[in-house]
């Protein structure tokens, strides 16, 4: 059975991806689940969809802990903890990133024995929320990854999903899912199936004895207010607003009124600061800013940059 | 009559006392709104939620509040809050709490709530003249579960339930007049984006004894299909075509806080949001962007008469 996971963000078409893999399969001929898991159902939230197909019923439920592919759609996720791309990755799984670095650069950062396989990424969007065919680009390159599905039946599953959208939508996923397929061309059937798990080899897991932490420390004071700052929001932001100090004409009031989340705070100056744990990356402050002082960067940037500094 | 306290933009809360952290989309229009009134409301303040978008902001185990709110079904949000404004007043009169304790009651509900489901339980709070204020934040449409059409989505809008080329047929129902008829203590119109006029508003809401009924309109980038950066923005033009008249209903009077001078046309608005791009493509749809015009061109007629 194969097991499947395609990582991205909110508006990225992973839904959909998982979607159109998961009928392609269907239509070869494979039992097949498919679905989406959202953490937070919002745009440029982490979100992940899953895919199982395999020759006989699948009894196996819930999430997949060991996938045989990866594929995230959205580089800048990779080292987001909280979007558990490496969860449960092996020597034997597949890892397919959308990318603008290359295939090596991934080897050396992630030190793992994967296979890893790219996908370039545009260089020149800098909003990667725009990618919104990125997710059909990533089913395709994955159905040729499994070397089981062809092009006609892959073509047939997106125009059966799809049913009813506007034609260019139709076509242009099509165009993207071809394009993905044809890049994965020399590692086709790369991407080998994994073990069913069997009843009889099953063995519980030893005990092991686990002190309780304090409760102040286990689990949040549910009796306290603002128990919300420790979700970190900042994580969905694929665009950075920074401001430019030497701009800013302290009028705080329109700023910090208007975001919607409240993550700019005023100092004792009167200056404004923008709470990056919690910025969702909406930009109203962009376009609110009389000065236009400021600027939105793309995430994936700024963070290099911190990185460096 | 309360002077006000918010006479320029640098009285506004230069603090915050929502949390972030919340899961409402990027650029949320209601958020926006709800995070300034919660400064001028100050944080002895309870909330009660009808089922809504809303409903996510306090999901186990985390809060953006400061204090206590209580989640009711759609339609019985006010039936909460008359429950919570009673045992306050019980305990405040048994001496269990001291009157400096004493807590603002405000009902928190979408449109799908205000305008439809709780439209009930709401009439009968004002009428038994409960001391609260109702805060709708009106995305028009039922927001949460994928832009449903509810009684307050416009003309022609599409959602995900009014799909045919000529989008929803009804009428955005007029709940400020519903509620006006009344006669409760407050009624207003606000925005997140007139901050000035929503902190003015919020603050007479908080001063007035009696029902003090508000809706604010909340330009949802999700269901309204716009950049989320654009928020603010459709925020002032739905205000500056005047399709968003903010007014306020008091002593069975009704006064227009801002009268734009010169209205921009409603297209303005309308071109910028996903919902409304029938009326431009591939065809503009000269006759239904006349009849919207028209309809907000009669309206602010019969302010002026």
């Amino acid at each position: 059975m194969y097991r499947i996971r395609f990582h991205g963000r909110g508006g990225q078409g992973m839904k959909t991806a998982s979607r159109l893999l998961g009928a392609a399969f269907f239509l070869e001929g494979f039992a097949v689940q498919d679905a989406p898991r959202y953490g937070a159902e919002r745009r440029g939230a982490p979100i992940f969809a899953y895919v199982r197909a395999g020759k006989s019923p699948i009894f196996e439920r819930g999430i997949i802990l060991h996938p045989d592919l990866v594929i995230v759609a959205d580089d800048s996720l990779v080292p987001v903890p909280a979007a558990g791309v490496m969860a449960g990755l092996t020597d034997r799984t597949v890892l397919l990133i959308s990318t603008t670095e290359t295939a090596d650069e991934w080897r050396r950062r992630l030190h793992i024995h994967s296979a890893i396989l790219t996908l370039p990424a545009p260089r020149e969007v800098e909003d990667r929320l725009e990618l919104r065919y990125v997710g059909a680009e990533c089913a395709g390159a994955a159905a040729c990854l499994t070397g089981h599905i062809s092009k006609k039946k892959l073509e047939r599953a997106i125009l059966g999903e799809l049913e009813g959208k506007p034609q260019k939508i139709i076509h242009r996923n099509i165009e993207m899912a071809s394009e993905g397929y044809d890049r994965m061309a020399d590692h086709k059937g790369l991407v080998q199936e994994g073990t069913l798990p069997s009843a009889k080899a099953y063995t519980p897991p030893a005990w092991i004895e686990m002190p309780f932490e304090a409760a102040r420390i286990s689990s949040p004071t549910i009796h306290a207010g603002l128990t919300s700052i420790k979700v970190r929001t900042g994580l969905w932001r694929t665009m950075r607003p920074v401001i430019d100090h030497r701009h800013c004409r302290k009028c705080w009031w329109v700023c910090s009124s208007s975001c919607p989340d409240g993550a700019i705070s005023v100092n004792e100056e009167g200056a404004p600061g923008i709470d990056y744990d919690h910025c969702k990356g909406c930009l109203t402050c962009v376009s609110v800013c009389p000065s236009h002082a400021i600027k939105a960067i793309p995430e994936h940037q700024a963070a290099a940059a911190e990185e460096e500094s | 009559m309360t002077e006000t306290a918010f006479k320029h933009m640098r009285d506004l809360p230069s603090t915050h006392l929502l949390g972030t952290g919340t899961p409402a989309c990027a650029g949320c229009g209601g958020l926006q709104a709800i995070h300034q009134i919660y400064d001028v409301l100050g944080k002895n303040t309870v909330f009660v939620n009808a089922a809504g978008c809303m409903t996510l902001l306090s999901v186990y185990p985390f809060t953006p509040f400061r204090g206590s709110w209580l989640y009711t079904a759609m339609a019985s949000a006010p039936a909460g809050a008359q429950g919570i404004r009673d045992a306050l007043d019980i305990l405040i009169e048994q001496k269990r709490i001291d009157k400096n304790e004493d807590l603002q009651v405000v009902v928190l509900t979408g449109d799908g709530s205000a305008y439809g489901m709780g439209l009930s339980a709401t009439s009968s709070a004002m009428e038994r003249k409960l001391d609260f204020i109702y805060l709708c934040y009106d995305n028009e449409g039922y927001g949460n579960t994928g832009q449903q059409y509810s009684d307050a989505t416009p003309h022609a809008a599409k959602t995900s339930t009014s799909t045919g080329p000529g989008g929803y047929p009804g009428f955005k129902k007029d709940l400020f007049s519903i509620w006006a008829a009344h006669k409760p203590a407050y009624v207003a119109t606000v925005i997140g984006a007139e901050s000035l006029d929503l902190a003015r508003k919020i603050q007479k809401a908080r001063d007035i004894e009696g029902p003090c009924m508000i809706i604010s309109l909340s330009p949802c980038p999700t269901g309204w299909d716009f950049d989320p950066s654009l928020t603010a923005k459709v925020g002032k033009l739905a205000v500056r075509t005047g399709i968003w008249p903010l007014k306020e209903y008091e002593n069975g009077n009704i006064t227009h806080t801002r009268k734009p001078a010169k209205r921009l046309p409603v297209e303005a608005y309308l071109n910028l949001q996903g919902r409304f791009k029938h009326l431009f493509e591939p065809k503009r749809d000269e006759k239904m962007l006349a009849d919207i015009q028209t309809q907000v061109d009669a309206y602010w007629a019969k302010v002026a008469s």
